[in-house]
């Protein structure tokens, strides 16, 4: 079973270990305590009693905590002369064209940060050692203060961490109760500012993350195998158990966005697809993510609220559009979001208050969107209210309420298209290698248009693309992220060392997966190492085989890498190691996902449908009357409970084997 | 819209789509020149700005990585179209990098390419990227240069790609006269490339639209963009304002050198004239026109509808006059390498004028130039290695909130420091210091932004060069508010003696030498009489203040334990 918790439902997959049938289901979100909702949704998916093997959930909570920040007061101990690195921060600017731009507010303030006497040399070598009666006013300010959790960044801790674990041990033998993050731990790797704000935010979430994590194996109790089937979606796209969530919940941070791409993953295997553009699209949002080879593409830094933070990540690129963007006026000129209308007051058709003029009410003057049977018939859609809207602001520009209508969906699927020329184009990817997989509630009456503006040829709606993210959570492995900075010049590096730190790696690693309940068999390492051209600033993560390292081969696989991301490659200049890292995956067994039955469907309906300005005679169907091998003509709207999928003229919708839809255009002839 | 014609040709719908276009466009060819140039600085430090023009050379989309070069690159086109009038063919490709045609320096290398639609000349995408070498005296960047034969290769408008085919004796010639042949050509390339990507995709958009259609938006954007600026000019009550200030230096010669401004608002328009600054200098501060222009344009979008994008039609309501003999209006032989340092006063004088015009929007001056710091040698292990950063400093206090600390300065964007894990990893110098400045911040209701200190040790002998600007005029405050402490080095030799050069042409120093530089910070906005007590002793709990600084500067009196004694307060304004 899975929950992808969002910020207006949650979904629940599940799936029947004996069959492999998925089901779903959707309730309410519960912000103030998220796990309410998990709860009740496990109840409405399953009343019975039948015992959940495995559990995973993508949450929200610890983004949360950050967004509204509302997580720990954290207390931070730096090198002295160094205590305003986190403050300073990296003193690039964030809008060059802004004199009065401010930096993010950092999650610790200036005079929460203590500093004591030490210093490492570069060389790991200890240049002053620590002078822990310097720790004593830390000691005395935890203690009258209250502070919720201490972070210890030193210089160098990655390259020697004894003075971070001799401050720890100094400060556990006078503070007992106080949790004490050390950067060496949660970020083994260089550069002090990014590492201290990892380290930081790790100690800022912690308590919440555990507190949330805490209340949901109480509710859940014996429904679980002896309390241990509960697993956590990461940011990495891998699952942990909750008591692996409970020590690093910096992992979980963006666990709910990820869902959808590791969906994604599981789509390319299982229809044989190797290059997909994901695209969720729902009321404000438009995220978009990439599977390479079979692969989704991902890094080893995030920013979150402008904060760096260093952990291995799903890249995910995220743009104001959706179904409540807005659509206004400037100086004659005619602009659709970023602002939303959210759900309160909603686009103006939801008849909650809303008046101005959005994406859905364009829909739904379109005809695309049926105002009786909206969301599976659970809520009615005010059509005079959308015309109304639309007509208004179609006056300013000289439009009919149809052209306006239009003009919106044109300039809001163009904002999209640039985003994925965003993450495609502009990093010398042609989107036309690519399968376009539409999901989230609004993504699959836009993705024909989208597909034909960057001539993309096929778009897959998956089954249930309402609840896909949740769906791709069911699909993943344990998995965890190691890494050390070893830096040096590649023609330098000693095969021995390379090998004996992998090997101390993979070591922990494996120690980590046993513990978490994984069979030895099932266990398996991903190496990679971080190389960039002398004299450059950023590197390239380059996959490395296991086994005995072939230093050659590598350096070539560089080369290989740089010529690909850059068109051009310098086999003849120097390369600097900058990090090692080593991913330990936990395989788990599970069912292959068998395709929903069909369902009485209702008979195929018509409507008119606006297409370039021409309304024409166009059938609706329900997908759950569809079965595999059906195909479907468009022009055509194809109806279920979560989504809507539009077939633009001269596209054909397959369902192909899974289940899912297949939209391809007919050759031009 | 005044042409019904034209409205109906390319409806509200069309105009902002072609609108996105222009900029995603240019954003594409940016991202196509970052993927492939060879340079460190151009694909890291994004030291470059691309263009798509109209067939008039007027600006359509663009996307810089350096604001200073916001508005640049139409000179570029400018100057092709001038030589070369009806002699542009498809498939040429044009370079030019002189100083007093674009502005800057010789390292900014810019190429242009004609766009044709059937057969027709539709416009120009444009590339100006930082070049590491262009046969300059010294390597990298040359300080003390004192005209510009020493500072590299000039090159006009020229011609180094005939209708798709290379000119391999430009090629050569370019080859010749770098010490880094095969990166400079890999720029060239890259920067070819991002011209082509322009007329690939517009080629797609019109096979789309057509090209009537196309006009008419472009012919809509342009009208939109003059109408925005229009109204936001209106809005500003009319007036003269006037300021002036001094750099330290010209590079060369110990002399200040005076910048004026006169910045005039009359109905729709905005005047600037630089009469009143210095002549031109034998030093190496002198900037082309062009650049001197497209610095203003920067300054007029921070204060002018900064909010919205930069697209055709911008900045046609600021007129700029130039005296003949300026620092500004550099002619040849001025030396030009250091062109952007008069610019940050030029911005800092500009933002202030526009302070009094636009009390809502009041910016007090920031610390000004890029504060260079260098250190290089050679060695067996590394090779020859070189540790080279621009600093950051403080920002002026605003209206509405205090000025940013340790941000970098207003012509660069995306630079930023080197860790000390990093540096000292990498290089034979420990970083033993990196802290917030304390009191170097004007005073002011809205304090201005602190500078830092950075403190670095040699290791191993070594090179060290410095260039710090700003101590003869720091940032100024406004309405009241103080002025901000200027920039201070200190050089401190393994044998005691020391010395506090702010400008320094590179020179051996030898290990144990200790290199501290302060950078400024930024002008205080508001009577530092009317800060809170709250707000002055959080300032000393965060380091920003000392406590004789609070006395000192804004009459409150902070105890021993950080508490504020109110009693002993001067009362708040």
């Amino acid at each position: 079973m899975s929950a992808d918790i969002g910020g207006t439902f949650t979904d629940i997959v599940y799936q029947d270990c004996s069959t492999g049938a998925c089901g779903a289901a959707k309730v309410l979100s519960t912000p103030d305590d998220p796990a309410l909702a998990v709860l009740r949704g496990i109840e409405a998916a399953i009343p019975t009693e039948a015992a959940i093997d495995f559990f995973v959930h993508g949450t929200t909570v610890g983004l949360n905590a950050l967004l509204t920040r509302r997580g720990a007061k954290v207390a931070l101990l730096t090198t002295e002369n160094f205590r305003d690195i986190y403050t300073i921060q990296g003193n690039d600017r964030g809008e060059i064209f802004s004199i009065r731009w401010n930096k993010p507010e950092p999650l610790t303030p200036l005079e929460h940060t203590f500093t004591a006497r030490e210093r490492m040399a570069a060389t790991g070598e200890a240049v002053t050692p620590l002078e822990t009666s310097d720790l004593d006013r830390l000691v005395k300010a935890v203690k009258e203060e209250g502070f919720e959790a201490i972070a210890i960044a030193f210089l160098f801790s990655f390259k020697n961490p004894a003075h971070e674990l001799e401050a720890a041990d100094y400060l556990r033998a006078r503070l007992p109760d106080i949790p004490i993050g050390l950067s060496h731990r949660v970020s083994p790797e260089w550069r002090e500012f990014e590492r201290t704000s990892t380290a930081v935010m790790d100690s800022y979430l912690a308590p919440v993350v555990r507190g949330y994590l805490e209340t949901l194996i109480g509710g859940l109790g014996d429904r679980l195998p002896e309390g241990r089937g509960l697993h956590v979606m990461q940011s990495n796209g891998g699952v942990m158990t909750a008591e692996s969530a409970s020590e690093t919940p910096l992992q979980t941070l963006l666990s709910g966005p990820v869902g959808g791409a590791i969906g994604g993953r599981a789509l390319s295997a299982a229809t044989g697809r190797p290059n997909l553009i994901c695209i969720d699209m729902g009321g404000t949002s438009f995220d978009a993510s990439l599977i390479i080879d079979g692969l989704p593409s991902g890094s080893n830094q995030a920013k979150l609220e402008g904060l760096p933070v260093q952990m291995s990540v799903v890249d995910i690129h995220v743009i104001g559009a959706g179904g409540g963007s807005i659509a206004w006026e400037e100086a004659g000129a005619m602009r659709v979001g970023p602002q939303s209308a959210g759900s309160m007051p909603g686009p103006a058709c939801y008849g909650l208050g809303g008046t101005e003029p959005t994406v859905s009410d364009a829909n739904l003057v379109l005809g695309r969107l049926d105002g009786a049977n909206f969301s599976g018939g659970t809520m009615a859609l005010d059509r005079n209210a959308a015309v109304t809207a639309l007509t208004t602001i179609g006056e300013t520009f000289g439009l009919t309420t149809e052209a306006m209508a239009q003009g919106v969906v044109d300039v809001v699927n163009a904002k999209m298209a640039d985003a994925i020329r965003t993450i495609t184009v502009q990093r010398g990817i042609d989107p036309r290698d690519f399968s376009l997989v539409a999901f989230g509630g609004a993504g699959p009456a836009q993705a024909g248009a989208l597909a034909e503006e960057l001539q993309i040829r096929e778009v897959i709606v998956p089954v249930h693309p309402g609840a896909f993210s949740a769906w791709g959570m069911l699909q993943t492995d344990v998995r965890r992220d190691y890494k050390e900075t070893l830096y040096s010049f590649w023609d330098l590096v000693e095969l021995a060392v390379l090998e004996a730190a992998f090997a101390g790696l993979e070591e922990n690693g494996r120690r980590h997966l046993l513990d978490e309940g994984i069979a030895e068999d099932a266990i398996a390492f991903e190496r990679a190492i971080d190389f960039r051209y002398y004299g450059q600033e950023y590197v390239l993560t380059i996959p490395v085989p296991n086994g005995t390292i072939d230093m050659d081969a590598v350096r070539k696989s560089f080369d290989a890498a740089y010529d690909r991301q850059y068109g051009h490659s310098s086999p003849e200049n120097r390369v600097e190691m900058a990090n090692i890292r080593l991913a330990a995956l936990g395989r788990l067994a599970r069912p292959d996902s068998a395709p929903p039955a069909p369902e009485a469907a209702r008979p195929t309906r018509e409507r008119d449908v606006i297409f370039a300005g021409r309304p024409l005679k166009t059938p609706v169907l329900d997908r759950n009357g569809l079965e595999i091998g059906d195909t479907v003509a468009g022009p055509a709207i194809i109806e279920e409970s979560t989504a809507t999928t539009l077939v633009p003229p001269g596209w054909n919708a397959a369902v192909i084997e899974g289940g899912h839809l297949s939209m391809t255009k007919e050759a031009e002839s | 819209m005044n042409d019904p014609m034209l409205r109906n040709i390319a409806d509200p719908v069309t105009t902002e789509i072609v609108r996105n276009f222009v900029v995603s466009c240019a954003e594409d060819m940016n991202a196509s020149l970052w993927r492939s140039a060879h340079s460190a600085v151009i694909y890291e430090g994004r030291d470059s700005a691309v263009g798509l023009l109209d067939a008039d050379g007027n600006m359509l989309g663009q996307s810089s990585g350096v604001p200073l070069f916001i508005g640049a690159i139409d000179a570029n086109v400018h100057h092709v179209m001038d030589y070369y009038g009806d002699d542009i063919a498809p498939g040429d490709v044009f370079i030019m990098n002189d100083s007093y045609m674009q502005g800057s320096h010789l390292h900014d290398v810019s190429v242009v390419g004609p766009i044709f639609f059937g057969g027709e000349l539709i416009g120009f995408g444009a590339a100006r990227a930082h070049w590491n070498d262009i046969g300059a005296i010294d390597p990298g960047t040359v300080m003390g240069s004192t005209n510009i034969y020493q500072e590299g290769l000039r090159l006009g408008p020229t011609r180094i790609v005939a209708q798709g085919k290379p000119i391999r004796e430009w090629f050569d010639l370019l080859r010749l006269n770098t010490r880094m042949p095969d990166t400079s050509i890999g720029d060239l390339d890259a920067q070819i490339a991002a011209v082509r990507t322009g007329e690939r995709r517009l080629s797609q958009l019109l096979d789309r639209i057509g090209i009537e259609t196309y006009r008419a938006a472009c012919k809509n954007i342009f009208e939109q963009a003059r109408r925005m600026d229009r109204e936001a000019i209106a809005a500003i009550r009319d007036g003269t304002w006037y300021r002036e200030g001094y750099l330290d230096s010209d590079g060369a010669g110990d002399d200040p050198v005076k910048v004026a401004l006169t910045l005039t608002v009359e109905g729709e328009e905005l005047i600037v004239d630089l009469a009143g600054s210095s002549g031109i200098v034998p030093g190496s501060v002198n900037c082309g026109a062009s650049q001197t222009v497209s610095l203003l344009r920067l300054a007029y979008k921070t204060m002018i509808n900064p909010e919205r994008a930069i697209t055709g039609g911008s900045f046609e309501t600021m007129t700029v006059r130039i005296p003949d003999d300026c620092l500004f209006n550099a002619k040849e032989p001025a030396a030009c390498e250091w062109y952007f340092t008069g610019l940050g006063l030029l911005a800092d004088l500009f933002i202030s004028c526009l302070s009094e015009a636009i009390p809502e929007r009041s910016t007090a001056a920031h610390y000004g130039d890029s504060m260079v710091s260098l250190f290089f040698s050679v060695d067996r292990e590394r090779g020859q290695w070189m540790s080279i950063e621009a600093t950051a400093g403080g920002w002026g206090g605003r209206n509405d909130g205090d000025g940013e600390s340790a941000l970098i300065n207003l012509v660069n964007g995306s630079f930023r420091n080197i860790p000390a894990e990093v540096m000292e990893t990498k290089f034979p110098v420990r970083l033993e210091e990196f802290a917030i400045r304390p009191d170097s911040g004007g005073p002011g209701r809205h304090r201005g932004g602190c500078g830092v200190l950075r403190r670095y040790k040699t290791l191993e002998d070594c090179y060290c060069a410095l260039w710090f600007e700003r101590s003869l005029t720091p940032a100024w405050g406004l309405n009241g508010g103080k002025d901000a402490r200027g920039p201070k080095v200190e050089i401190t030799h393994p044998d005691g003696s020391s010395e506090g050069p702010l400008k320094m042409r590179a020179r051996p120093v030898a290990a144990g030498t200790v290199v501290e530089t302060w950078t400024g910070g930024g002008g205080g906005n508001g009577d530092p009489k009317a800060r809170p007590l709250e707000e002055v002793q959080r300032d000393v709990k965060r380091g920003y203040v000392s406590p004789e600084g609070a006395w000192r500067d804004y009459g409150v009196r902070i105890a021993s334990d950080l508490v504020v004694d109110e009693e002993g307060s001067q009362p708040r304004a």
